[in-house]
């Protein structure tokens, strides 16, 4: 059982609103559900749309169709109709106006909302109502939600959306349970979005300072631990623009609490001095890139994976760094933490890249662990008065102590000698660029290697990374009942690359790297470590997420 | 307690009779004279002929990018208000590349000390003009002559209520060294301290003799928090310029502003919560 609903509108309509609330009851319900929006770059008007796929099966993408529409005004009935399943039905918020009736029911839902009592805000309940009743759910769990909810506004708010939510369901008629949805499942409550995964994980791992610029779909990020600093002690700036905000993270770790920025593309490319400062005085910092179409500007709130040759390379000259690509909200979680603890160990910058469609999608997670465990920042507690920041070891790293302890910590952005201090001296400049670059060895030895999904033996791989990986998933496991001999090789790790073990698992099956820009960016990384030579390339760039549906369709 | 002469044995990179030579040595006298303890001293600076200062002496030292020493500080000092963080380097370092923060940290009154060497010209990179060059002010670049105005730090710090404005000279060693201790005393946030520094290579124009003839101890009597009359002072800039403390404004500093640190530094609280 799988089921979409999509709900559509103007921006300002409650189009989100309408979409969390139908995710939260659901999951309440342990149904496996996941959620994905589209948004145009306004506050008021366009056409935004909100997904809510609900299954008795765990889920990771998105479905090109719905089994059933909302549209809450007539420009978004027209827009998204011909996206409609063969049995699907449209909910039209509007007078009727002589629609097909099997097709389209139209209910006038701020209207109903104010006549049974309530007021216009309460049209996103009367939906849900109308909703439930055509999926064949009680509405008894909507009226539960609806009560926990709203109870601290008081009973007359609670009694009229309860009365709106009736209304809504009696409203639909002889189409109550038309649809069939899950009922009950064993899905985790819980639900998160990837940007609320990437916070919290960052909260517990000990982050003490965020800086960012906002930047769509980077500043939910920012926004959630602003929201957690006083839980979790932190601070946090908006700086004047991505320049500030990189450097305030560089003095924060040099003073020893771990840091970290968030950003797009443009604010990231501004940020890229900074990456390669970071390199040069070996600090911890932590940025967090989400991914929306470019160049410049590009499409503001959409979603795209065009950074990942940016970020692997950002920064002149050259220096260790690693670079990660979660796939799911779990993921998000598990990779941030990751990469702090990855950032001190080697004493390097971390980039962790997302992009616009995994930031807001919304899926069942087990609860996740909100306990503060600040990560070890390896640092040297009472450092001799001799002490050398850069002294040059074996492994490349030097002792790390902070300022204001017993000896002086100098860092310089100029080629250093092993005491921090300022040199042009030849041999040294080799002496400590050799010690730097050894820290790769050392995160070779931490590397995440790529997940390998399917049958063993497939003669076909998809090659990916980052947050496609839901959608190829999908994609291999509904192929695999075909003819298709297909598995896929997700990368949430994408620098370092050990090319020689990803050849190894890689053989010489047919390669289709699929990923969402034009030119086949994980493809050509690769093929530069030598991990592979040819690849056929499933590129997308309209700004819209992979679907499972696309891939399938695409590979047949 | 260390001594007030804590030269580093190295090679100073800076011309014979460069103005940064005398400014050096009375930061040396004024960390002793205020009695800041190295060990607590954090030098920051971005890049340029004083962005060098910090290696020149003992502390720790955040020698970052150009034009972005005011955003590491800030990073710093909110990581550990316990440590005193000056910032020493020049006007294209402060007023030129990192302009903008500039104005944003006046505003957010960060406790950070800005020592700035003020030469009107760039000397890191061989002779060209400085946001803070006279109009007509000829160089290698700019061949016709600066055509812009020259920025005026001092008054845009005073429009956005900088909570300590002082002016100096590095020709009056006694002068300098009584702004520079009165702005590591300020405890009230933000200290800019523009300190006016002959180039001997590359302006031949404002040279000490040039200075001498101008510069001009302000009014014992001024009162710094009277904004008008310190934007008056800020403003004057030709037979006479003025130096001392121009202005203060007495407002909350960023760091006392955020709950996680009211207790304690956020570096002591990392371990738990």
């Amino acid at each position: 059982m799988d089921l979409t609903i999509r709900i559509a509108g103007a921006a300002g309509q409650g189009v989100e609103t309408t979409g969390d609330l139908l995710v939260e009851v659901f999951a309440d319900q342990g149904i496996h559900c996941l959620s994905t929006q589209t948004y145009m770059s306004r506050i008021r008007g366009g056409v935004n749309s909100y997904d809510v796929r609900i299954s008795d099966r765990e889920i990771f993408s998105g479905r090109e169709r719905a089994d059933m529409l909302i549209a809450l005004n007539e420009k978004t009935l027209n827009w998204f109709s011909e996206k409609l399943t063969e049995d699907g039905i449209a909910l039209y918020s509007g007078a009727d106006k002589g629609a097909d009736q099997s097709k389209v029911i139209a209910i006038d839902l701020e209207k109903v909302a104010t006549e049974v009592g309530g007021s216009a805000i309460m049209a996103n309940i009367v939906a849900a109502g109308a909703i439930f009743s055509i999926v064949g759910h009680d509405i008894g769990s909507l009226e539960d939600h609806i009560r926990s909810h709203f109870q601290h506004k008081g009973k007359g708010i609670v009694n009229a959306n309860i009365a709106c939510a009736r209304k809504g369901a009696e409203l639909v008629g002889e189409h109550a349970g038309r649809l069939n949805a899950p009922i009950h499942g064993d899905a985790p409550t819980g639900i998160c979005s990837g940007n609320e995964a990437v916070g919290l994980a960052a909260a517990t791992a000990g982050i003490k300072f965020a800086t960012g610029y906002p930047m769509t779909p980077s500043t939910g990020v920012l926004t959630y631990l602003a929201n957690a600093a006083d839980k979790y002690g932190l601070v946090v700036e908006q700086a004047e623009d991505e320049i500030a905000a990189i450097n305030m993270i560089c003095g924060a770790t040099y003073a020893g609490v771990p840091a970290m920025t968030t950003t797009s593309g443009g604010g990231f490319a501004l940020m890229v001095e900074g990456i390669s400062l970071a390199g040069m005085l070996e600090l911890p910092i932590f940025v967090f890139l989400g991914q929306r179409p470019g160049p410049a500007t590009g499409l503001p709130t959409r979603t795209a994976q065009q950074d990942l040759l940016f970020a692997v390379h950002a920064g002149h000259g050259e220096f260790p760094r690693a670079v990660f690509a979660p796939g799911t909200p779990q993921q998000c979680y598990d990779l941030t933490r990751h990469g702090i603890e990855i950032a001190h160990k080697h004493q390097s910058p971390v980039i962790l890249i997302s992009d616009q469609f995994l930031a807001d999608v919304r899926k069942n997670c087990p609860g996740l662990d909100d306990t503060y465990r600040p990560v070890d920042r390896h640092i040297v507690e009472n450092p001799p008065e001799d002490y050398l920041r850069y002294a040059v070891t074996e492994s490349g790293l030097s002792p790390r102590a902070l300022p204001g302890s017993s000896a002086f910590v100098v860092l310089d952005s100029d080629e250093h000698d092993e005491d921090g201090h300022i040199t042009d001296h030849i041999p040294t400049r080799v002496k400590m660029q050799d010690k730097r670059m050894r820290k790769y060895a050392g995160l070779l030895e931490d590397l995440i290697r790529p997940q390998w999904y399917g049958p063993e033996d497939a003669g076909h791989v998809l090659v990916t990374w980052g947050s496609a990986y839901g959608p190829c998933r999908e994609a291999v496991d509904y192929l695999v009942h075909t003819d298709e001999s297909i598995a896929m090789l997700h990368f949430a790790q994408l620098w370092p690359l050990d090319g020689a073990a990803i050849a190894d698992m890689i053989g010489d099956r047919h390669v289709t790297v699929v990923e969402c820009n034009q030119t086949g960016q994980l493809g050509r990384l690769l093929r530069q470590v030598g991990a592979l030579a040819d690849f056929a390339l499933m590129g997308k760039y309209d700004g819209l997420p992979f679907t499972a549906d696309e891939i399938i369709r695409r590979i047949q | 307690m260390m001594k007030d002469k804590p030269f580093f044995d190295t090679d100073i990179a800076w011309c014979p009779g460069c103005g940064n030579l005398p400014i050096l040595k009375t930061f040396d006298k004024a960390i002793y004279a205020a009695g800041v303890d190295r060990k607590k001293l954090v030098l920051v600076s971005g890049i340029g002929q004083a962005a060098k200062l910090p290696h020149y002496t003992q502390a720790n030292v955040f020698n970052g990018l150009h034009g972005r020493a005011l955003p590491a500080a800030t990073g710093i000092k909110l990581a550990n208000h316990d440590l005193e963080v000056v910032i020493t380097s020049g006007d294209g370092d402060m007023y030129g590349e990192g302009g903008n923060h500039l104005i944003h940290n006046i505003r957010r009154n960060i406790g950070v000390k800005a020592f700035v060497h003020n030469n009107q010209v760039y000397g890191l990179t061989k002779g060209q003009a400085s946001p803070t060059s006279d109009p007509g002010f000829t160089t290698k670049l700019q061949v016709h002559g600066v055509a812009s105005l020259p920025f005026n730090p001092l008054a845009i710090a005073i429009v956005e209520q900088c909570s300590f404005v002082a002016r100096s000279f590095a020709g009056d060693r006694e002068h300098l060294q009584a702004m520079m201790v009165a702005a590591l005393e300020h405890k009230g946030g933000f200290a800019l301290l523009d300190i006016l520094q002959p180039c001997v290579t590359y302006n031949k124009v404002n040279t000490y003799q040039w200075y001498k003839a101008r510069v001009t101890p302000i009014d014992e009597d001024h009162n710094p928090y009277d904004r008008d009359k310190a934007l008056q002072l800020a403003l004057t800039w030709g037979e006479r310029i003025p130096v001392g403390i121009i202005y203060k404004h007495d407002r909350p500093t960023f760091e006392s502003q955020f709950p996680p640190l009211q207790n304690a530094p956020l570096v002591s609280r990392y371990g738990e919560l």
